[in-house]
């Protein structure tokens, strides 16, 4: 059985499905049915999986930031020897500090930031190998 | 009379204050930094002017008597707690709507406040006595309290510059990090050190009084769920003190004690730390209006910024401590543009949809809009959404309705991190103290039923006509969570 949609705004409508009232407001990809967020894949499923992933073989890290900020302090310098958990950098967003740390031990190969500057989303930080 | 009245600050305290001023038929004047020049409290005010930051308070100033402003309201943060700043508006002529500079300047930093309050027989917790100077010393009396300790900045509030420290391993690096985020946020790197109390109540105390003497309290609020040592839910009650009524009066009146001890009046808020034993201890005081004075006026049937308007303007206040009535009960929720799953990181960005709930017992202080953009500039705080009923449990119920109404889309947020949080038993039992949230396991995959998931691929269309697929994951997927921790 079909579910009927009624769209009462754009971005914003209702599912009645057997009855049964369902809520659907989206924007973009980003989607919150009855309150729950979910994601709706807008692209072509083939192109998918494509672009390299955050973490390679060997132990290679690409520290990156989850959101756009501005790097306060540079804890490390290229060369050293990090453990896990220990910091890299820290990170500020909206008059919040956090603290970025190195998932795994290696060596710090590079450092994609320098203090004071503004960072996108995504961009690479520190690289750890 | 109808008064000219600068809101020197921003977001939605800058619109709930701008709401008061046009309730009582005064001009309000707003001012705005440049990202916040189509912000949303510009929209609440009669008149609104340029400033280069929100900081600044000579040029804040010198605005105000451009403009022939009568008095400033500060709001909360920024320099609503800076003495220099109300001492500025003295000499300019200009209202400063919030205690004089001299009761500032004594309760507000922390370490003269505790001497304050030691003077005025109101109980402490155990700490430095007054501003430590170096690792040798932090570290020697660190050992003597004993572990764990709080370090905190002395001129600080709101969590900034405050960190916990379990061990003496911790300390060195904390007091570092402290002092230079307090240095940064207050211009002043001092910093002391305190016990930690174990699973501790944060439960506050609002006062208020005129330029006449009068002071009277007007009961507590339970701010015990944190994360970062910044409160995300308030209640009033707390529902500790409504089992032991008796608490209310005893905290009442050593708040008032160290009000008295420092000339205060307008509104403030004495913060206290409660133990398993019911032991009270006053931190500090907020000398400014609270985010969370909401709650306070629902239960009360009061309005703070009414009554700090009339009484910076010389009015005496009309009310007894024995007028103030508490009734029902009320709970506020701050919603943030942050990530529950990603350490409550905060979500700067453009609010693609913004639907906010209302309907019975419902309160709304928002400073957003749909279309707005977060800026990266500013604390996260989008809107606080309080209820009100007749009893703690309905209350409950009423914000999972409310939280249920509301949509926001484009920006991470806490709406679905509250509804878990209000549903757990834990809360439900009001089990609360400032850890909380370190025990709270926030669930970040909502999974949907078949229904939902159908609905949602018939309501929005791939670009590309392929089979559709529903992603199973969150906005905050997993991989961005591994890479920031």
């Amino acid at each position: 059985m079909s579910a009927d949609v009624r769209e009462i705004e754009p971005g914003k409508a209702i599912v009645v499905d057997e009855g049964r009232v369902i809520r659907v407001t989206h924007s973009g990809g980003k989607v919150l049915v009855n309150g729950k967020a979910t994601e709706v894949d807008l692209s072509d499923p083939r192109d998918r999986r494509r672009g390299g992933g955050a973490g390679g073989a060997n132990g290679r890290q690409e520290v990156r930031s989850a959101m756009p900020g501005k790097v306060v302090r540079v804890l490390v310098a290229v060369g050293d020897v990090v453990e896990p958990g220990q910091g890299l950098l820290i990170l500020e967003a909206m008059k919040m500090q956090n603290e970025v740390k190195a998932k795994g031990p290696g060596t710090v190969t590079a450092i994609g930031a320098a203090e004071g500057e503004t960072v996108a989303a995504g961009a690479v930080l520190v690289t750890v190998e | 009379m109808q008064r000219r009245i600068m809101v020197a600050n921003r977001g939605e305290i800058a619109v709930r204050v701008l709401r008061g001023i046009r309730e009582m038929g005064h001009i309000g004047v707003a001012v705005h930094s440049e990202t916040d020049r189509a912000a949303l409290h510009v929209a609440f005010a009669d008149e609104a002017y340029p400033v280069a930051s929100y900081l600044n308070a000579a040029e804040l100033i010198a605005v105000a008597r451009e403009r022939r402003c009568d008095a400033i309201h500060p709001g909360y943060g920024f320099l609503s707690e800076n003495a220099g700043f109300a001492a500025l508006c003295a000499e300019a002529g200009v209202i400063f709507i919030g205690p004089s500079a001299h009761s500032i300047a004594s309760l507000g930093s922390k370490t003269a406040a505790r001497e304050l309050a030691i003077r005025a027989g109101a109980p402490v917790v155990p700490g430095s006595d007054g501003a430590v100077g170096g690792f040798d010393e932090a570290r020697r009396f660190a050992s003597k309290i004993g572990y764990p300790v709080l370090i905190k900045a002395a001129a600080g509030g709101g969590g900034k510059g405050m960190r916990l420290v379990e061990s003496e391993r911790d300390l060195d690096a904390a007091l570092r990090d402290a002092a230079s985020e307090a240095e940064r946020s207050f211009k002043s790197a001092e910093v002391y050190i305190e016990k930690a109390l174990i699973k501790p109540r944060h439960i506050e105390i609002q006062i208020f009084g005129d330029a006449h003497g009068n002071l009277i309290h007007l009961g507590e609020r339970e701010c015990s769920i944190q994360r970062r040592h910044q409160k995300v839910i308030e209640e009033c009650p707390s529902p500790l003190v409504a089992l032991h009524p008796e608490m209310r009066a005893a905290m009442g009146e050593a708040a008032l004690r160290v009000a008295r001890e420092s000339g205060y009046m307008n509104a403030g808020t004495a913060e206290f730390l409660v133990d398993g034993d019911r032991n009270f201890y006053f931190l500090e005081m907020n000398t400014r209006l609270q985010v969370e004075h909401p709650v306070t006026e629902l239960v009360t049937a009061l309005d703070l910024v009414h009554m700090q308007i009339e009484t910076a303007f010389g009015a005496s206040l009309d009310l007894r401590q024995e007028d103030i009535q508490w009734r029902g009960s009320a709970i506020e929720c701050r919603l943030y543009a942050e990530d529950p799953a990603n350490n409550y990181f905060p979500s700067p960005g453009r609010i693609e949809r913004l639907r906010m709930p209302s309907g019975p017992g419902v309160r709304l202080d928002s400073g957003v809009y749909e279309g707005w953009n977060v800026p990266l500039d500013y604390d996260p705080l989008l809107a606080k959404l309080c209820v009100w009923a007749g009893t703690r449990e309905r209350a409950i119920d009423r914000m999972r309705r409310a939280l249920g109404e509301t949509e926001i889309l484009g920006i991470a947020n806490n709406v679905a991190f509250f509804q878990q949080l209000l549903a757990s038993p834990a809360f439900v039992k009001a089990e609360l103290h400032t850890g909380f949230l370190n025990e709270f396991k926030f669930e970040a995959e909502a999974l949907l039923d078949e229904a939902e998931l159908r609905a949602a691929k018939a309501v929005v269309k791939p670009v590309v006509a392929a089979p559709t697929a529903v992603s199973e994951s969150r906005w905050a997927r997993q991989g961005l969570k591994e890479l920031m921790r």
